[in-house]
């Protein structure tokens, strides 16, 4: 499937379309109906279902609304409102720490395992099924796995520490102002690692062999292997990777919501969180709307520019 | 030269045994938590709190039959189960028959609109999902689709659409068109060369866009949280989802959660277990290139 092809030719030429002449607008799009018919029921579904809450959006985060009461256009009032609001603040900075530190931990060791198990040292067919075995769980089930591991009077975590002698460092976890933020970006290191490992151990495993048998005749040790063939030649998916990591993990919001939904006291609230709450449980649409604005702008943006830049729509597979 | 050789010999054998002992231990770091949840369902709650380490043995299916009667919760997670299994195999149905649609035509077609359309799936990718939860849950409320796994069904393929579709387009880019030009000599419309003849040869492609989506739709929370609020039309990860885990230690029990968590991840274990090369290949195709 992912073997390059052989007819990867420009998909322009189109030689057995020269009959269709362009006579005009109308009997162009007469002449390709067939088309049409195959791109309407994406395209209406696109519509229906995220063009036009899209725009229902954009249009909320105008307006004034608490759930059953009437309407009022606010204009920009909700943003202004959202600039001085701290707790936006806040959730914005702990999903900005969120994001930069998943994808530092998850790249960051994903290529450490990468380049430990490539090569095909032994086992390594065994130690890539069990790399990548989290990545496969629902990530509610970790989320709801790991607050018992870290429960405070019975979690595994705690007793573990407990049991070694270690007790002293037994900590609240998740109930903690400083620790619950970590406690959640260290499972979303766990589960994901084996991401990043994946998709860089294919990037070394297409340097050609004969380039590190080169290195080892120069004289390169293991390191100096890695820091001057693997790590260059690999450069362009290891930046690719990372920010697939980060909009991924702006994203967040199931690991985040199961554990502690935002708190203690939104210590780990992120944006995703944020915008729950503040839509259903406090029935603030309007408001909860400027914050998913925001959110979608940085995102947007952010994503868009990395497919364009990479071309995701010319990948040949 | 001849006279470095043994020492760093000596050192690279070191090397290798600290590497693979790191190894083995993060292979127990991974795995030991998912090895937990699976014993830990196997317990009874006294043996849960008293002895988390140890081995399941004899092996308790209380738990299980708990949550198969769901006398507590009032439902049973059969219910749970199934709504997963209709949601997951629905959406993926809905989502590989219009992406293949609509990817066959970006790719072979040149009509007026076709390059905004393209464009149009590419923007389309980039917006992040928690734009649209607001909107949607009250235009579900207007169309009578809160509760309904079709809505769910509607919206889950309309969320995978613009990845999967771009990923399909791809794929008939570089599909032959030699075998799809004799179908036409023999005067086949375009809908049957693309049924009788391009999607017959397709299956790799289409098996692979339902690897790469069946384990989000199966693990889906964020819209279903607000979508299903009745419990006869929720999937699994809202059963897990439901139970605080702040009281897990006093009220609930924390077997039947274990249960249940364990009832929605085996799924996914199995299927991985069964298709590992095939995941690990399309995840690594449609993440980066």
């Amino acid at each position: 499937m992912t073997s390059p092809t052989p007819s990867a030719a420009s998909p322009r030429v189109r030689p057995t379309q020269v009959e269709h002449r362009s006579v005009g607008g109308l009997a162009q799009i007469r002449a390709n109906a067939h088309w049409y018919l195959f791109i309407a029921p994406a395209v209406i579904l696109l519509l229906a279902f995220m063009g036009f809450p899209l725009y229902r959006s954009l249009e909320l985060s105008l307006f004034e609304w608490k759930g059953l009461l009437p309407r009022h256009w606010i204009g920009l009032e909700n943003f202004e409102r959202l600039f001085r609001d701290k707790y936006f603040w806040r959730a914005l900075g702990h999903t900005i720490v969120f994001a930069v530190s998943a994808t530092a931990g998850t790249v960051g060791l994903g290529l450490l395992l990468a380049i430990a198990i490539s090569r095909h040292v032994p086992f390594h067919r065994f130690y890539r099924f069990a790399f990548y075995l989290p990545v496969m769980l629902p990530m509610t089930v970790v989320a709801a796995l790991w607050a018992r591991i870290y429960e405070p009077n019975y979690g595994l975590l705690n007793t573990a520490l407990k049991s070694i002698g270690l007790g002293v460092l037994a900590q609240p976890w998740l109930g903690s102002l400083d620790l619950s933020l970590p406690a959640i970006i260290v499972v979303c290191i766990w589960q994901y690692a084996g991401f990043p490992m994946i998709v860089l151990l294919a990037a070394i495993e297409g340097i050609p062999e004969d380039l590190h048998h080169a290195a080892t005749l120069d004289g390169a040790g293991e390191l100096q292997r890695m820091r001057y063939l693997v790590v260059p030649m690999i450069w362009p998916v290891l930046v690719s990777i990372s920010v697939v990591q980060v909009i991924f993990s702006l994203k967040v919001f199931d690991l985040v919501w199961v554990m502690t939904k935002g708190g203690p006291a939104e210590s780990s609230a992120v944006l995703g969180t944020y915008l729950y709450r503040k839509a259903f449980e406090q029935q603030e649409y309007g408001y909860a709307s400027a914050v998913a604005v925001s959110m979608f702008a940085v995102i947007f943006t952010v994503t868009y520019v990395y497919y364009r830049l990479t071309k995701i729509d010319a990948v040949e597979f | 030269m001849a006279s470095a050789r043994p020492s760093s010999a000596g050192f690279r054998l070191t090397g290798r045994l600290v590497v693979t002992g790191l190894l083995l231990l993060w292979v127990v770091v991974q795995v030991y938590p998912i090895v937990f949840l699976f014993f830990t369902s196997l317990k009874s709650d006294p043996q849960i709190l008293s002895t988390p380490f140890a081995f399941p043995f004899p092996p308790q299916f209380g738990n299980y039959e708990a949550v198969m009667d769901g006398n507590r919760t009032n439902q049973s997670i059969g219910i749970y189960f199934i709504n997963s299994v209709i949601v997951t195999g629905g959406t993926l149905v809905l989502l590989l028959g219009v992406s293949s649609l609509a990817g066959y035509a970006l790719a072979r077609g040149r009509f007026p609109g076709s390059a905004a359309t393209q464009q149009l799936f590419l923007l389309a990718l980039a917006v992040p999902v928690h734009v649209l939860l607001v909107p949607i849950y009250f235009f579900f409320g207007e169309m009578g689709l809160r509760n309904n796994l079709v809505g769910l069904i509607l919206l889950y393929a309309t969320l995978g659409l613009p990845f999967t579709t771009i990923l399909m387009r791809s794929y008939f880019v570089s599909f032959p068109r030699e075998l799809e030009e004799a179908a036409r000599i023999d005067g086949c419309s375009r809908f049957g060369v693309f049924w009788r003849v391009v999607l017959p040869v397709s299956r790799g492609a289409m098996a692979s866009m339902a690897i790469i989506n069946i384990g989000w739709v199966w693990s889906e929370l964020f819209f279903g949280l607000v979508l299903l609020d009745k419990v006869t039309a929720r999937t699994l990860p809202l059963a897990v989802a439901a139970y605080k885990p702040s009281s897990m230690a006093t009220q609930t029990s924390v077997g039947e959660l274990f249960a249940i968590m364990s009832l929605t991840v085996l799924p996914l274990i199995v299927f991985y277990f069964v298709f590992q090369k095939q995941i690990r290949k399309g995840m690594t195709a449609g993440a980066v290139k």
